[in-house]
């Protein structure tokens, strides 16, 4: 540190932040000019506990409990991972379903950060209305599973629970309400002039920074870079229900939240397609046996490629899980879109990122 | 400008979005995940609900008196925690007779509160199931 630059910390505990995260800012006047950033703070040891304290048919619901925004993506990925290890099919329904639960997720997921960047540019009534209205999803997916946030709604073999017409019926209702009030955020986020003043040229990254330092979901879409690990896997069936890449080419934070907005359109779509052509079947099959060998299963969780990697020699214990979450592996990025910005945007900018901190540190 | 003062307006006069709460009770959906509730009669103490349960909230320990069930030849009592519970519903699939011996109803669970010494409790029934195997 030179004697012209001071440092300046954001969190860990600070006003801005749903999760403690620790950036180092070393700041010459205004501008920042370094970054060191620190992630390990809410750490519980959940990879030790899924080879030591679980067996493998319960660690499904262990790492769902990671994070309560993307719970469904985890649990998906560990028992797809088991599924692909144990050699087992699952039914047309069960994946449909699964698809379904995902997409939600998404939804959700994605409102609950397009509030709180309104939260971090001073938008207070936005961040209300877009919390408000993301209630219609939370009592969709209490619908469909039972509960609000843990869902434990996927196990090893298929779904836990069936849809019946009626649940069916409401959910096209609430999600068409949901699409109107999208719609209306699109409006306000590209013309509304204290969003504008906040998010439009702030925080950008070009397309060749985003490939250089690997920056993945919305953040890599918003700079233009083809990437969606559900236009790359056949595990689930994407295509059928009507999966479209959203991309856009500015890379500042508006484009982040343009690309988050209309993800969510897509996956309401995907969420109504899915019901329209809602295949009969079984929804559970049983899969028998004990995982032995490695895999590797990937998935597209809201904020990007989640990775999971599952070794097994035969017993019921696992011999190691690797949990590799999308905010960790953007944490280069992050760094690098900080530097050149001034410290009074470093709040929109971090909210603009989405950061899963609780999934980061596991 | 015009527009935004009748919108703001009209919010002025317009319900809350949240519910009263204590004044207009909350409506439970009836598959609401709650409590875990077990049939003495009615069960065969295969204990596949034990091995079954991700956290450990259901224990058969062996008691002095055990329920009388011909069943029941190893003399065990049936524990649940609903505070470790996490209402997955893994033990109701595991059970042979579900909806008779065990089931889930939309109930909430009880207050954890210190005098009911329910953590204190609960390691004591872990240690007599660690020494009754």
């Amino acid at each position: 540190m030179s004697s012209k630059t001071i440092n300046i910390p954001l969190g860990s505990q600070h006003i801005s932040l749903l999760e403690p995260v620790r950036f180092k800012f070393e700041c010459e006047n205004e501008k920042i000019i370094g970054v060191d950033a620190d992630v390990g703070f809410v750490h519980r040891g959940i990879e030790k506990a899924c080879t030591t304290k679980f067996k493998y048919d319960g660690i499904g619901y262990v790492v769902a409990r990671i994070c309560g925004l993307c719970a469904i993506t985890h649990s998906l990925s560990y028992t797809a991972a088991i599924e692909k290890l144990l050699g087992g099919e699952i039914s047309q329904k069960a994946k449909y379903l699964r698809i379904l639960l995902l997409e939600l997720d998404r939804i959700h997921s994605h409102m609950l950060c397009l509030s709180h960047t309104c939260e971090n540019a001073g938008f207070e009534a936005m961040f209300m209305r877009i919390m408000g209205d993301r209630e219609l999803v939370m009592e969709i997916q209490e619908l469909l599973t039972g509960n609000r946030v843990q869902f434990d709604f996927i196990s090893i073999g298929g779904v836990n629970r069936d849809i019946d017409s009626l649940i069916a019926k409401q959910i096209i209702e609430k999600l068409s309400l949901v699409k109107q009030k999208v719609l209306g955020y699109i409006d306000e986020f590209s013309s509304n002039w204290s969003l504008s003043l906040k998010f439009k040229g702030i925080g950008a990254m070009s397309l060749d920074e985003a490939y250089r330092f690997n920056a993945i979901g919305p953040l890599a879409r918003a700079s233009g870079l083809n990437i969606d690990v559900r236009n790359e896997i056949d595990y689930l069936p994407f295509d059928e229900v009507g999966f479209k890449m959203q991309t856009h080419i500015d890379g500042d934070i508006n484009a982040r939240n343009i690309v988050r907005l209309n993800e969510i359109l897509n996956s309401i779509e995907m969420c109504n397609n899915v019901l329209e052509g809602l295949p009969e079947g079984e929804i559970f099959t049983k899969i028998k046996g004990k995982p032995k060998g490695e895999t590797v299963m990937r998935f597209e969780a809201p904020r990007g490629e989640l990775m999971y990697y599952v070794k097994g020699n035969g017993s019921a214990m696992l011999e190691r899980v690797r949990i590799k979450t999308p905010t960790f592996a953007s944490i280069p990025a992050f760094s690098h879109i900080f530097v050149g910005q001034d410290y009074a945007d470093a709040p929109a900018i971090l909210a603009s990122f989405d950061p899963c901190l609780s999934c980061t540190a596991k | 400008m015009f527009t935004s003062f009748i919108k703001a307006l009209k919010n002025l006069f317009k319900k809350p979005q949240t519910i009263d709460y204590p004044t207009t009770p909350i409506v439970k959906d009836k598959d609401y995940r709650g409590l875990i509730e077990y049939g003495e009669e009615e069960c065969i103490y295969c204990l596949k609900c034990e091995k079954a349960c991700p956290p450990g909230a259901i224990l058969f320990v062996p008691v002095e008196s055990p329920p009388k069930n011909e069943k029941n030849k190893k003399g065990l009592k049936y524990h649940y925690n609903p505070h470790l519970c996490i209402y997955c519903q893994e033990c109701v699939r595991a059970c042979p007779k579900p909806d008779e011996a065990l089931w889930q109803s939309n109930k909430k669970p009880p207050i954890g509160i210190k005098d009911d010494k329910v953590n204190e409790n609960w390691f004591e029934l872990e240690k007599l199931k660690q020494t009754s195997l």
